[in-house]
């Protein structure tokens, strides 16, 4: 019992000090905004990705559920933007991710690391 | 109860979470010629749960005896081979091998079923050894919450085994937070067994794992695993028994494969109990 308050203990502190540091960051609509610039300069067409809030909330419950089956969660930042895509596609079949859920996931990631 | 029948039931037998929670028996009438024939079976087996892994992916596992939150991907199908070896030298010296095939099925985002194909050991002691079948069950796993995004990630877990003369129930209620390449985990598990002609025998076990784990590359995770355990033999309190294990572990994972390893020592001064067990997981997906 003893090992157990003081584990819980433990998660409790960690928890309070450091859980929103690692999180990915939330959708917000500025997300969403800065996610379609992001395709209009690279010239992909924004409606065909329909970078939404639905979306990216999508991707970033994938991105957070999928990729940690395997290995820990990455920084959004922790890669460029176009090494992303390349990683994705790397590993969206060992992740079971369908093209609109890979697709999702990468317009999550992109939108969120210009925020 | 012939003498060397009951020698053979002090050892453990395979349990996914535990060292032991409750005696492991070789049937009286199949003990030697039916090893022979199931020593032909169970290298049948292994060598075929090996063959896939040339050609498939999957998830990895951190620890091998504490469980995770999460689950496997919709759709995706994942064999995992167990192997863990006990060893117990006080009273007498003896060890058991527990092999585990595995085959994990994700059905949803948040819910996975397994089946363990089959359970079965070798066990060796000064005067004989052998295989045998243990057991058959499946496993049910729903999330409930995620421990990247989440305060704290929690899944509950449900298993039903059933073998010759052995039907257990065991829940689990699984914790876990992951900060950054850190990963920490929790079980509480509530296990109930009944076993011997009839199903007459009880026991029981409840235990708590926690688990460590740091990621030192994408491919290496390094960590510790600790287990406490109480054993009720026929689920009476006061003949409890009292176990903690404490051990590191190593996980190794490449794209198609992943392997993770933990050694476990007892620590505390249990009779019967395993001084020394290793566990390691292949595990391949489809």
């Amino acid at each position: 019992m003893k090992t157990l308050l003081i584990f819980l203990a433990l998660i409790c502190l960690l928890v309070s000090c450091e859980s929103t540091n690692y999180a990915p960051p939330p959708v917000t609509s500025q997300m969403a905004i800065v996610g379609a610039r992001q395709h209009v300069r690279q010239g992909t067409n924004p409606s065909d990705w329909r970078i939404d809030l639905v979306t990216l909330r999508k991707g970033r419950a994938l991105f957070a559920s999928r990729c940690i089956e395997c290995h820990t969660l990455p920084a959004v930042t922790q890669h460029s933007a176009a090494q992303w895509p390349g990683l994705i596609d790397e590993m969206a079949d060992r992740a079971n991710l369908k093209p609109a859920e890979r697709k999702a996931v990468l317009a999550y990631i992109l939108a969120a690391r210009q925020m | 109860m012939s003498q060397s029948q009951s020698d053979w039931k002090r050892f453990p037998k395979q349990d996914e979470t535990g060292p032991k929670c409750r005696a492991g028996v070789i049937l009286p009438g199949r003990s030697w010629n039916a090893s022979v024939v199931m020593g032909k079976f169970v290298w049948s087996i292994l060598f075929l749960s090996i063959l896939p892994a040339v050609s498939c992916f999957s998830g990895a596992r951190h620890f091998t005896y504490v469980y995770e939150t999460t689950t496997s991907a919709p759709g995706s199908v994942e064999l995992e081979n167990w192997v863990t070896w006990r060893r117990t030298t006080d009273p007498g010296r003896f060890d058991q091998v527990d092999f585990r095939h595995e085959f994990e099925f994700g059905i949803t985002d948040k819910f996975q079923v397994s089946i363990y194909v089959a359970d079965w050991f070798y066990a060796r002691d000064q005067d004989r050894s052998g295989f045998t079948y243990s057991d058959s069950a499946v496993e049910l796993i729903y999330n409930l919450s995620n421990p990247v995004i989440d305060p704290i990630g929690l899944s509950i877990y449900q298993e039903f085994r059933g073998g010759d003369r052995l039907f257990e129930w065991e829940s689990k209620l699984i914790a876990q937070k992951n900060f950054g390449p850190l990963i920490l985990a929790y079980n509480a598990t509530l296990e109930a067994v009944w076993e011997g002609e009839g199903l007459v025998e009880r026991s029981g076990e409840l235990q708590q794992a926690l688990g460590a784990s740091y990621e030192i590359s994408p491919r290496i995770s390094v960590g510790i695993e600790l287990l406490h355990e109480f054993l009720f033999p026929d689920w009476r309190d006061q003949e409890k028994i009292r176990n903690v294990f404490v051990g590191p572990n190593i996980s190794y994972r490449r794209s198609s494969w992943f392997v993770t390893a933990t050694a476990l020592a007892q620590a505390t001064e249990t009779e019967g109990e395993p001084d020394f067990q290793l566990r390691t997981i292949f595990g391949f997906g489809f």
